[in-house]
C-alpha cells in the first residue's frame, strides 16, 4: 500500500509554512508543496509582519545572526498626502526595541525560505525525518474528492493521498474555489493590486536617511494624493539595505477610473517628500501581487469542510483598519490553528467536518477574527472618500497654515482648521466622519 | 531619482524558462470576448506587466510573456474572458523574486 500521510499542506508562503512548522513539532507525516522553485519564490508582500507568533515558530528568532528578516520596526509614521505637502503622525519608541519585537519587516524571497530551512530542522528532528517532506518545484492542480471528502491531491499524472489537506495556497484561491469555498469569479470590489520597488542604497546612506541603528527599522503608510484618488494607499519599509516602497490599489476604482498601477507608483515616487526620500537609490527589483482589502464581504463562504482547512490569504484573512497593514501575522496565525486542529483530528481519528470545525471557533476565537469583525467599520470608513482624499488634503493644508510665519498677525489655529475644513470638506461632514470613526476604530 | 518606465522594471524581473523558445500560457484569454462586447476593456490598463495591449482598432491582444502572476486581471476581467492559472514550473513561464 502506498504511503498516506496525515496532511498535504499547499503553499509554502507564512501561513503553510507555520502550519508545517507545527505538524513537524506534533510528529505528524506530512508533505508541503511549493510551486515555486523554492519557499519564497513566488511571494511578494508590503511588508511588516506584526505581532510575536513567530517568536512561537522559532523561539528566539532574533538571536540569529543573518535570521531570515530584515529590520525590526521601532518607528511608526503615518503620512497624509497632498500634492506638496506630508503631515505625519510620527511615534518612534526605545520600548519597540525590546524583545520579541512586535514588528519584523520582511523580504518574501529571503523570509519564507529561511523559514522553511526552520520548518526542515524541525522535521529531521521528528519521528517522521524519512517521511515528511518539503516538496518544491511542484503545482497542485487539483485537491482530490471522494464522497465529498478530501482525500490528497493530483500534480500533473501523480497523486498524493492524506487524510486532510490545509489549502494555503495565497489570495489566489483556485484550488479554495475548485472544492466549492468560493466563488469561481470572484469579483474586483474588494480587491486590490499591491504594486512595489525594491530600492536600494548603500547600507551606511540607508541607516543615516532614516536615523536606524543597528536592525532598527521604520514603517510608514500613506494616504491621500499618494494613490490620486484612486481607492488604496502607499507604504514604505526600510530593510537592511534597500527600501520596499508601493501602493496598494482598488482594482475596481482602477478599472472605473481607467488607472494603471505602475503609473500611479511614479506619480507616488514623484511627490517632493518621496523623491527627497529616495534621491541616490537605485530599483533592483518590481513587483505586483492581488490582495485583499479585509471586508469580510469577500471571505470564502466557509473555511472548512470535509477534509480541507483554508489558511492565510487564500481565506482572505487580512486587514488595514487604518493602524497597520495585517496580513503575514493573520496567515501564520491561521497556520498555527489550523496545525492544531488537524493534530487534535488525528487524535480523534476524526477529519471529517464535524471535528475540523473547530478550527472556524479557534479562529473566531483568536484576534484575527476578532479584530476582523471589529474592525470592518473601520475598514469600509478607510476606503471612503472622505478619508481618501478630502481628509488627507484638508489636513495638509491646516499643516501648511500652521507652520507658516508670514510676518502679518496670525489667526487663532481654530480659524485655520475651519478655514480648511470648509475648503476640502464640510464641517458636518467632519463631524460624522469623528462620529464614526470614534466608533469604529 | 530618475523613474523607470514599465520595460526598464520588467527587465528587473527574474523569469523562469527563459531559455526556453516554446512555453505554455498559465493565462488564456478569450480575445473575442473582449473585442465583441467588453464596454471597457480594462485589462490593457490595469494589468501591472502590461501583458494586455489595444491595438489601432481597439482590438485588445494578450501575451503571457510578461505575466509577474499577481491575479489583477483575474478579478479585474468581469466579462469571463480570462482564465487565469499559475503556470507549469517546467513549461511554463512565470517569476522567480529575488526580494519578494
Amino acid at each position: 500500500m502506498e504511503d498516506k500521510f496525515d496532511c498535504i499542506v499547499i503553499g509554502g508562503g507564512v501561513a503553510g509554512l507555520a502550519a508545517s512548522m507545527m505538524l513537524a513539532k506534533a510528529n505528524m507525516k506530512f508533505l508541503l508543496i511549493e510551486r515555486g522553485e523554492f519557499a519564497g519564490a513566488k511571494n511578494v508582500s508590503g511588508g511588516v509582519l506584526w505581532g510575536h507568533d513567530l517568536n512561537k515558530l522559532v523561539p528566539n528568532y532574533w538571536e540569529e545572526e543573518d535570521g531570515g528578516w530584515e529590520r525590526f520596526v521601532n518607528h511608526r509614521r503615518l503620512t497624509f498626502m497632498d500634492e506638496q505637502s506630508t503631515f505625519s503622525l510620527d511615534f518612534k519608541s526605545s520600548h519597540f526595541n525590546e524583545k520579541p519585537y512586535t514588528g519584523v519587516v520582511v523580504l518574501r524571497s529571503k523570509f519564507d525560505n529561511w523559514l522553511a530551512g526552520k520548518v526542515q530542522e524541525a522535521i529531521d528532528a521528528s519521528d517522521y525525518a524519512m517521511d515528511s517532506f518539503i516538496a518544491t518545484n511542484i503545482k497542485v492542480d487539483e485537491v482530490l474528492m471522494e464522497n465529498g471528502k478530501a482525500v490528497g491531491i493530483k500534480t500533473g499524472e501523480d497523486e498524493f493521498h492524506a487524510d486532510s489537506v490545509i489549502i494555503a495556497e495565497g489570495v489566489n484561491n483556485l484550488l479554495t474555489r475548485q472544492v466549492g469555498l468560493q466563488d469561481k469569479y470572484v469579483p474586483a470590489d474588494h480587491m486590490l493590486t499591491g504594486i512595489k520597488e525594491i530600492i536600494r542604497f548603500d547600507q551606511e546612506v540607508l541607516e543615516q536617511k532614516f536615523q536606524l541603528n543597528g536592525l532598527s527599522g521604520m514603517s510608514n503608510e500613506f494616504v491621500g494624493w499618494a494613490t490620486d484618488g484612486v481607492e488604496g494607499g502607499g507604504f514604505l519599509y526600510t530593510n537592511r539595505d534597500t527600501i520596499s516602497l508601493g501602493l496598494v490599489i482598488g482594482i475596481k476604482d482602477m478599472r472605473e477610473k481607467k488607472r494603471s498601477p505602475h503609473d500611479l507608483l511614479n506619480h507616488f515616487k514623484s511627490h517632493p517628500t518621496i523623491a527627497d526620500i529616495i534621491k541616490g537609490g537605485e530599483v533592483v527589483e518590481y513587483s505586483a501581487h492581488v490582495v485583499s482589502s479585509g471586508d469580510s464581504r469577500a471571505m470564502p463562504k466557509e473555511l472548512y469542510k470535509d477534509g480541507i482547512l483554508i489558511a492565510g490569504e487564500a481565506a482572505n484573512l487580512l486587514m488595514n483598519a487604518g493602524k497597520a497593514i495585517q496580513g503575514m501575522d493573520y496567515a501564520m496565525r491561521s497556520g498555527i490553528l489550523a496545525a492544531e486542529t488537524i493534530i487534535e483530528a488525528k487524535e480523534k481519528g476524526d477529519f471529517s467536518a464535524a471535528t475540523l470545525k473547530n478550527y472556524r471557533s479557534k479562529l473566531d476565537d483568536s484576534y484575527v477574527m476578532k479584530d476582523i469583525n471589529n474592525f470592518q467599520d473601520a475598514v469600509h470608513l478607510l476606503h471612503t472618500d472622505t478619508m481618501q482624499n478630502k481628509v488627507p488634503n484638508l489636513v495638509c493644508d491646516f499643516g501648511r497654515q500652521f507652520f507658516t510665519i508670514k510676518n502679518e498677525p496670525t489667526p487663532k489655529s481654530e480659524k485655520m482648521l475651519l478655514g480648511a475644513i470648509k475648503r476640502h470638506a464640510s464641517l458636518w461632514e467632519l463631524l460624522k466622519l469623528g462620529f464614526k470613526a470614534r466608533k469604529s476604530l | 531619482m530618475k523613474l523607470l518606465n514599465l520595460a526598464e522594471r520588467l527587465g528587473l524581473v527574474n523569469y523562469r524558462n527563459q531559455s526556453k523558445s516554446q512555453i505554455k500560457p498559465h493565462i488564456v484569454v478569450d480575445t473575442d470576448i473582449c473585442n465583441s462586447g467588453c464596454p471597457h476593456k480594462c485589462t490593457t490598463w490595469v494589468c501591472p506587466a502590461n501583458c494586455y495591449t489595444m491595438d489601432e482598432e481597439n482590438k485588445v491582444h494578450f501575451q503571457v510573456e510578461d505575466c509577474i502572476e499577481c491575479g489583477t486581471c483575474m478579478y479585474a476581467c468581469d466579462q469571463g474572458a480570462v482564465d487565469w492559472n499559475y503556470p507549469d514550473p517546467e513549461i511554463g513561464r512565470g517569476v522567480n523574486w529575488n526580494f519578494g
